[in-house]
Formats: structure tokens, C-alpha cells, sequence
């Protein structure tokens, strides 16, 4: 029961990245590496800054414009720069390590005995995990919302278009370069905001702790694609968070079945590999004709 | 659409049972010290690491000497992240929640288990270089939380010795270590001050990942006269480039810890990683006894044994004086 709790408080928690890579990633079309960098970005900066006795809160701000700017530095050298967008990312990305470690002061600094969002009053009243669902899962709440929003005005929507057609979008007079760097701000401010919260649920800032999370933002974004089919833009939102949570749960069935740890990358690689194959699988195996059908029915 | 508002209400129903069923954070109670039955012992290993394996044996022995044997009364539940941060938090919650007792090997995964344990679950250290600075314990000496276990601060000052011993001329000394390496970093630092206390001159110089190590060690050893490899994991792993480019110049290489010298170090003084896991291991069963990990102060291994690589005496045509060569030869190792 208790694990189950807290494989949903670390989806909600982990689904921001999804939902901020769902905007680079699914939007704008491209794969940004920045991530790895602003993630630990993010976490570096709130931990250090709560450590110097600043409240959770500004701290966790400070956390989201960490990693807006490392995302805004991205934008610039991609469009101003003519660097090619994944060389962009792994350069802000390795730039970064180097930024946590002046930040931190060393590779590792430590939460515990400090105030955090985690070690509020109301949560010791509550059973174990349920702070992680609350946080993680009021955070995410409020996050889409304001996302869902954002993408149905004006410029919301240019952003939009920018992914879909640049070259229709700039016949529209839409400035594409700016819209990138928006998108690319906005990204990577939720990552850095991502790694604020996380950090502070595991209790500390690592150097390291950047190391294959972009695998686990896009596991969030397939998964929910794979699960929830055809959906309409808000509805993807949702379906990232929720695939983030499913993606949880895999891991824990993994852990519960007793598979050597050694081999987790590679089962997670090969779930992630099989959802990604799934849509092909699905046409070449007729799957589809046979669940429309009924098994039975295809049986006779 | 249909298939996700099943999912968000099956989720959201689960939630409001657990929230009802599950008992209350603070009320839980304290579930160590079982009298007969087979004890639950939970080990989060950070990653595979010759090191930290070690240790992960080093503590199952010192719980088998203090009489708990895996298949009697022990099960030991072992999680290793590989390196991997984003998965310590729901193995030590995994842990946390069928484990009497916790053992954390490096300390990503000692915060994580600290962090995810109640505190009422006691957690043994296993090699932490520094509890205290990690946030882990309150100091040293006086625990005083659910945490406690051993520290493996390297012996810096004998190290140096045996260093100015053997090269008594050399006037510059290169340290090496991986910038985002907690440990390496440490003990980096805490030699750099013994070096200057002694007179001489440390220079200091980092990598950000292995792949930099041929580059930066042969800007290094154009400058110094002798090199010290600190408790790094990056640089552990890549040892023999470091040895291959110092050996090229006829410069020795000094590691910190056992595994370094067979890799191609010409001599340490270590502390056995294996030891420090064992009295890990025995402070974890007595604590299980009853113990309070509160006022249960950290175990700082300190004493160790020389080891020398007489293929690299050879190599760098290099003498170890003789007290020295004994005392390996009968309390320590000389690989041949």
C-alpha cells in the first residue's frame, strides 16, 4: 500500500519534467539536452540558497529562474548563434556542471536538519508519502493549468505554430527565433523548479544527479501517449503526468519482482524502446482490428 | 479519454483509502529489536564500484560475526542504484518500508535512506568520509538521531609520510580529483593542507569526467615531481591512463586506497574498505540489539597497512626504505 502511495507522490514530482520537455520536445520539435544541466541547476541553487537561510519558497523561485536562464542561454546560442540545437543543449549542459559546483561550493550539499517545503507541520499529521502526492501533486496541478492557459492566447498559440511550420509561421509575421527562446526559457525554468522540488524531497543537491533524467521525462511523454491514444492538446498535458506516474510504477513492480538493480537501466530501456515501437507493432499485428473486434470474436 | 478518467479516479480512490486506512506519520511505531525471528537489513549501494563492493561485503561479515547469517536469522534486501540519483529515492523508500535496519554505502545514498526512513528506523553508515559535513549526523562523536555507522576519512598524514619518505628531494606535488566527486574532493583538500603544513607545495588540479584525465595529467606532470591519486571514484576507475601518463616522465603515482595499487600505484598506506563495511556491520547488529544509534558515536577507522607494488620499484627504479618494505611484508602486501 505505502509503496504504491509513494510511486504516485514521485510520478506527480518527476511529472514536471515531462510536462516541461512535453514543451520542447512535443511543441517545438526538438530534443533539448539542456535539461541535464538545468535540473541540477535548479536543485543547486534552492539547496544552497536554503542552507543560507532563505525560505523554501523564494528558494524554490529562485530555482525556476536558475533554470529559465540556463534554458534562455540555449535559445540564444540556437538562434542568435546558429549552433544546432542538440550541440546547444550538450554545451549548456556540460557548462553547467561547472556552474553547480561554484554554487554549491562542492559537489554535495545536504538538506537534512534544514526547513523545506517537506518538513512543513501538516504533513507529520498525514500518513507517510502523502507529502510528496500534496506537493508534488498541487505543484503539478497548478503548473498545467497555467500551461493550458498560456497555450490558448495569442501567444500561446504563435508558440504553437512556431513547432508546427516555422515557415508558416513567419509568413504570419510571428518573430520564431523569440518564440524558441521563450519556449526554451519556460522549458527549462520548470526543469530548474522540477530539480528545486526533487531535491528537496530526497534532502540534498548532487553534482551528479542531472545523469539520465531526460530518459524520464520522455518515458512520461511516451508512456501517456501510448496509453491514453488520441488526444486534444490539454489532455496530452494531463496524459504526460499520468504516464509519469505509470512510469513509477513500473520501476516499483520491477523492484517488487526481485530483478537484480544492475539490470534496471536496460529493463527501462526496453519498456521505453517497446512504447515507442508500440504504434508499428500495433499496425503490422492487426492488433487493433482484434481488440475492436473482441478476442472472442476473432477467435471464431 | 474515457481510459484516463478511470486512471485519475482509480488513483484518486486509492488515495483517499490509503489516506483513511494507513496510519498516522507520527504514530508509527518503532518495529527494531526482534527477539528470534529473522531480521530485515536493507543495504543501498550507490553504485558498482570495487570500493563500495568491498564495503558491501565488509558488512555482511561484520554482521555474520556478530551471529546473523543470511538464510538463518538474517534477510538482507540489496538495492544498488548505479549511479542513477533519480531511483535512490524509490529504492530507499522500498527499503525503508520492509527493513528493520538500513545500511547507506556512499553518501547520495545514505542522505536518500536518512531522508526516506521514519525516524524511528535506525540507518548504519558504511564508509562516509564526512557524516557530520553531509548533514548526516549532528557530529561525530555524539550522533544523536536515528543515524550512526563508520567513517572512512583517509589516513592523509601517513599517506604523505610515506610519500616524503620514499621521494625525500621531491618539492611539488600533484593532487588529481573529479570536481563533481564528493569524496575525491574531501580528501583532495584535507592532503593539499597537509602538504603545504609540510613545507611543500601541492598543486591541485581537477577533472570533469575520465575523459579529461590523459589531458590534465599530462599538463600535470610536466610540473610536479610526484603525484597523489585521492579517494576519487573517476579517477580510480581510470588508474592506469593516470599510471601510463606519470610513468612516461618516471614520475610515481601514490594512491589512497587499496585497489589503486595493484592498478599501478607505487605505494599507500590504506585503510581496508572490507574493515570498515565489517564494523559497519557489527555496529548495524548491535544496534538491532538494542543500542541507540543517538548516542552511538561514529567509528572512524583509522588504522591501516601498507601496500607496495614492486613492479613499479622496478619500473621507476625507485627505492622504499626498509623499515617501510618490513613493515608491508609483515602487516601489509607487496604485490610482486
Amino acid at each position: 500500500m505505502n509503496l504504491i502511495t509513494s510511486s504516485i507522490g514521485q510520478g506527480l514530482l518527476w511529472a514536471l519534467l515531462g510536462i516541461a520537455l512535453f514543451l520542447t520536445f512535443r511543441i517545438l520539435n526538438f530534443a533539448d539536452m539542456t535539461v541535464e544541466g538545468t535540473f541540477p541547476l535548479g536543485a543547486a541553487i534552492t539547496v544552497t540558497a536554503i542552507t543560507k537561510g532563505v525560505s523554501p519558497l523564494v528558494a524554490t523561485l529562485l530555482g525556476f529562474l536558475g533554470g529559465a536562464a540556463g534554458g534562455l542561454i540555449t535559445g540564444l546560442l540556437y538562434t542568435k548563434g546558429k549552433i544546432p540545437i542538440l550541440l546547444a543543449g550538450i554545451l549548456v549542459m556540460t557548462g553547467c556542471l561547472s556552474v553547480n559546483l561554484r554554487i554549491m561550493g562542492g559537489s554535495n550539499v545536504s538538506l537534512l536538519g534544514q526547513k523545506t517545503f517537506f518538513s512543513a507541520k501538516i504533513f507529520q499529521s498525514l500518513p507517510r508519502y502523502f507529502d510528496s502526492v500534496l506537493i508534488g501533486g498541487g505543484t503539478i496541478i497548478l503548473i498545467t493549468i497555467l500551461i493550458a492557459l498560456f497555450l490558448e492566447t495569442d501567444l500561446g498559440q504563435a508558440f504553437i505554430v512556431t513547432g508546427d511550420n516555422q515557415m508558416m509561421a513567419r509568413s504570419l509575421g510571428i518573430n520564431t527565433d523569440n518564440m524558441t527562446i521563450l519556449g526554451l526559457s519556460l522549458s527549462n525554468g520548470l526543469v530548474g523548479l522540477a530539480g528545486a522540488l526533487i531535491a528537496q524531497s530526497n534532502g540534498y543537491a548532487d553534482a551528479n544527479m542531472g545523469i539520465g533524467i531526460i530518459v524520464i521525462a520522455l518515458a512520461s511523454i511516451i508512456i501517456g501517449e501510448v496509453v491514453f491514444g488520441y488526444l486534444t492538446l490539454n489532455q496530452r498535458l494531463i496524459a504526460v503526468i499520468l504516464g509519469s506516474i505509470i512510469y513509477r510504477f513500473v520501476l516499483l513492480i520491477v523492484l517488487q519482482l526481485g530483478f537484480s538493480t544492475n539490470d534496471l537501466n536496460l529493463i527501462s530501456a526496453i519498456i521505453l524502446a517497446v512504447c515507442l515501437m508500440l504504434p508499428t507493432l500495433r499496425h503490422a499485428l492487426k492488433l487493433d482490428g482484434i481488440l475492436r473486434k473482441g478476442v472472442s470474436q476473432y477467435g471464431k | 479519454m474515457k481510459r484516463m478518467l478511470a486512471f485519475i479516479s482509480a488513483i484518486l480512490l486509492f488515495l483517499g483509502v490509503d489516506l483513511v486506512v494507513a496510519p498516522k506519520a507520527a504514530s508509527q511505531t518503532n518495529q527494531t529489536a526482534p527477539k528470534t525471528e529473522v531480521v530485515h537489513v536493507g543495504i543501498l549501494q550507490m553504485m558498482t564500484h570495487p570500493a563500495l563492493d568491498q564495503i558491501h561485503q565488509g558488512v555482511v561479515a561484520g554482521l555474520k560475526e556478530e551471529g546473523l547469517t543470511t538464510g538463518k536469522n538474517l534477510k538482507i534486501d540489496f538495492l544498488n542504484a548505479q549511479g542513477d540519483q533519480s531511483n535512490l529515492k524509490t529504492m530507499s523508500q522500498q527499503l525503508a518500508n520492509k527493513d528493520s535496519l538500513l545500511v547507506g554505502i556512499a553518501t547520495p545514498a545514505a542522505q536518500a535512506l536518512a531522508n526516506s526512513a521514519p525516524k524511528t528506523t535506525p540507518i548504519i553508515l558504511a564508509g562516509i568520509s564526512t557524516p557530520a559535513t553531509s548533514g548526516l549526523v549532528k557530529s561525530e562523536a555524539h550522533p544523536g538521531g536515528n543515524i550512526t555507522g563508520t567513517s572512512g576519512l583517509n589516513p592523509v598524514t601517513k599517506q604523505f609520510e610515506l610519500m616524503h619518505a620514499v621521494m625525500p628531494h621531491a618539492k611539488k606535488i600533484g593532487i588529481i580529483y573529479t570536481s563533481s566527486d564528493h569524496g575525491g574532493q574531501t580528501n583532495a583538500h584535507a592532503f593539499a593542507r597537509v602538504v603545504k603544513q609540510a613545507g611543500l607545495i601541492p598543486k591541485l588540479y581537477t577533472i570533469s569526467n575520465t575523459n579529461d584525465l590523459q589531458q590534465v595529467a599530462s599538463q600535470m606532470v610536466s610540473q610536479v615531481d610526484m603525484v597523489y591519486a585521492p579517494q576519487d571514484n573517476g579517477v580510480a576507475s581510470a588508474m592506469k591512463t593516470l599510471v601510463n601518463v606519470a610513468n612516461n616522465v618516471n614520475i610515481p603515482v601514490f594512491p589512497c586506497a587499496e585497489t589503486m595499487v595493484p592498478d599501478g600505484g607505487l605505494a599507500s598506506y590504506v585503510i581496508s574498505q572490507k574493515e570498515m563495511g565489517r564494523v559497519a556491520g557489527v555496529m548495524a547488529a548491535k544496534v538491532l540489539r538494542g543500542k541507540n544509534p543517538a548516542t552511538y558515536p561514529v567509528a572512524t577507522v583509522k588504522s591501516g597497512y601498507y601496500m607496495i607494488n614492486k613492479k613499479e620499484m622496478r619500473k621507476l627504479h625507485i627505492k622504499i626504505p626498509a623499515a617501510i618494505m618490513r613493515a608491508a611484508s609483515q602487516h601489509g602486501k607487496v604485490i610482486k
